[in-house]
């Protein structure tokens, strides 16, 4: 048991490692001057003179806050969609039988495993026709096509783990299907939706493929720090970039406690 | 005030399966009506149609002679406790209970009144702020009960409610809620697989077999004539024994008997012991006749292996696996012939 212990936090170690080490490079590159970074003698990786400068630099280039508010109000567009469509696509799906949800999640999966631009094409020549491009809508809408999805499957799960025969009950008691859902389900089902609403934000958060054919004129912040650094700064996109990574790393944390796999793997119901 | 529910040939049909097949049963005001059948016969699924949770595929729900089966739970006034208690988990133990009152739009005085009041019957004040989640078994149970018997229904449903609770509690449960449905003179339909159950606390008992009532009568009516050969089976901690008829000249029948009905004064057939159980004063004597193994009673001791004449004080007789007549005393019943 105790060997078994020692092997899983050793892989545990490694793979955070693994995961930690670009955020790393990229604090070391946001606080280092920048002669150290081209400098840099690897492997010696380590902090040795700090600066404020390309931090405030970056601030100076007012032209990426536009595309950060921009893509606040997308992912926030993306997450209420999404959760306002998940939930009642969940809660049909889990009164059909396990055979046939199942089949209807994989399809639903099928957009996801094609290469993003192939879909991205077609709809960004009808979104043209609706007015939809550049603008944050046609990204979000777009952007459902990658989050819905994982959405519903989270919402499915939600809905299967709920007791037994509760709703039965608040029908019996009397409870017409508005008073069910906002007394009774939704109340129950708190933590997936607020899952949802997370996991979400944050895909349409740094989606790069929608957003840059859909929106190419009005960018989101992902784009605009791409064009950043084709343009040759990267310090400033890497600054920035950092900034902006923060609030969504304390919010990770803080939510951390409903991470949890159960509430991602209730969907998975008889597979 | 009088209330009378008959189901009239009801069929609920599952894939291919006709769960419930054109079944037939009346129940009437103030009685405890004891629906009796193995798991997997449907009778959680009669429970359901009755409260319109599932909609039958043919025939009629009827309430006082109106027919309500096209109507939703919300208009019949049923409560239903259910299988595993459906306490909403979100809920505190006093919301749970005034759930129901607060669907139809009582004042929170009133609700507040009546909540009260149900949980001194069911002594579960002391649990009232508690979240429904952290109760134990009988608690949940209790909750429950409250939370159907606040809204005053006129007809209420219990699946199995003891199923989830321990022995010993189980057993004083049900001596109460006997004593509840007397003291408020409601009707009760309360579904079990156990039939010490429903000897214990039925008015009348409804054996669920093959989607039908197969008998409906006081426990000890269908205890001493089972209408079918599967009834008579599945009634009694030993099933009722069935012999060949030709022993006492019914040729082509079957002669059931319950273990007590053995007159070890009479010879008319020899048996050989295979095993002995002794409860408590009386010894259940396990025994070939022929092929046949049964099962009767004697409150002496015999040897296994030993072979006795016995023969029946009364027994019933079977054409077809149903009851055909019963023969209270051979004796009588020969020198009528
Ligand atoms: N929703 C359902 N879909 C399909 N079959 C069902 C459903 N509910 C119950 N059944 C089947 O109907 C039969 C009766 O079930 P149930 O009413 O729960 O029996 P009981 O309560 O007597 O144990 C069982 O064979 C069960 O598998
Ligand atoms: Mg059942």
């Amino acid at each position: 048991m105790k060997n078994k212990d020692t092997v899983s936090y050793i892989i545990a170690i490694i793979l955070s490692i693994v995961f930690i080490y670009p955020l790393y490079v990229l604090i070391l590159v946001t606080f280092e001057p920048v002669y150290l970074t081209f400098g840099r003698i690897y492997p010696f990786q380590l902090p040795i003179i700090l600066t404020l400068s390309n931090l405030i630099n970056s601030f100076h280039q007012v032209g990426l806050i536009v595309p950060v508010i921009r893509s606040v109000e997308v992912a926030m567009l993306v997450s209420i969609i999404a959760v306002l469509l998940s939930i009642p696509a969940g809660y049909g799906l889990q009164k059909l039988t396990s055979r046939v949800t199942n089949k209807i999640i994989l399809l639903m999966f099928v957009v996801n495993m094609m290469p993003g631009v192939v879909v991205a094409i077609p709809i960004s020549v009808y979104f043209i026709k609706l007015g939809l491009e550049n603008s944050i809508f046609g990204i979000a809408f777009a952007q459902e096509l990658v989050v819905l999805p994982l959405s519903v499957f989270i919402m499915l799960g939600g809905f299967r783990a709920l007791p037994k025969d509760i709703e039965n009950q608040a029908h019996v008691d009397g409870a017409r299907l508005h008073s069910i859902f906002s007394k009774v389900l939704i109340p129950l089902v708190k933590v997936p939706i607020l899952i949802t609403f997370l996991i979400a934000w944050m895909t349409s958060w740094d989606e790069f493929t929608y957003a840059v054919i859909i929106s190419p004129i009005n960018p989101t912040f992902p784009v605009k720090l791409y064009d950043y650094v084709s343009r040759g700064e990267p310090f400033v996109a890497s600054s920035f970039a950092l900034l902006v990574t923060v609030p969504v790393v304390v919010l990770v944390i803080i939510l951390q406690k409903y991470l949890k796999g159960e509430y991602l793997s209730g969907g998975l119901n008889g597979v | 005030m009088e209330y009378k529910l008959e189901l009239k040939e009801i069929t609920k049909i599952y894939g291919e399966k006709k769960v419930l097949n054109n079944l037939n049963l009346n129940i009437v005001s103030g009685e405890f009506m004891v629906i009796l059948g193995p798991s997997g016969e449907g009778k959680s699924t009669l429970l359901r149609s009755i409260v319109g949770i599932e909609n039958i595929d043919s025939g009629k729900i009827m309430v006082n002679g109106e027919d309500v089966t096209n109507n939703p739970p919300n208009k019949r006034n049923i409560a239903m406790v259910f299988q595993n208690y459906a306490l909403y988990p979100n809920m505190t133990v006093y919301k749970n209970i005034a759930f129901p009152l607060k669907m139809s739009k009582m004042p929170s005085e009133q609700i507040k009144e009546k909540v009260n009041k149900v949980s001194e019957l069911l002594k579960i004040t002391d649990v009232l702020d508690k979240n429904s989640t952290k109760l134990s078994g009988g608690q949940k149970q209790r909750v429950a009960i409250a939370r159907a018997l606040v809204r005053e229904p006129k007809l209420f449903l219990l699946d199995e409610p003891l199923s989830n609770i321990d022995a010993r509690t189980r057993y004083t449960s049900r001596q109460e809620l006997k004593r509840l449905q007397k003291e408020l003179n409601h009707t009760f339909v309360y579904v079990t697989h156990d039939q010490s159950e429903a000897a214990n606390i039925a008015d009348r008992v409804a054996v669920l077999h093959n989607g039908v009532i197969e008998q409906i009568g006081t426990y000890e009516e269908i205890y001493n004539k089972p209408e079918t050969t599967w009834v008579g089976d599945f009634i009694g901690t030993y099933p009722m024994n069935f012999i060949d008829g030709s022993i006492y000249d019914y040729k082509d029948k079957k002669i059931g008997f319950r273990p007590s009905w053995v007159d070890e004064s009479l010879n008319d057939f020899e048996l050989e012991i295979s095993l002995i159980e002794k409860i408590e004063n009386n010894y259940f004597i396990h025994c070939n006749l022929g092929e046949k193994n049964i099962v009767i009673r004697s409150n002496k001791n015999y040897n296994i292996g030993e072979k006795i004449k016995v023969g029946l004080s009364k027994f019933n007789v079977y054409k077809d696996e149903k009851l055909e007549s019963v023969i209270e005393n051979k004796k009588e019943k020969a020198s009528a012939d």
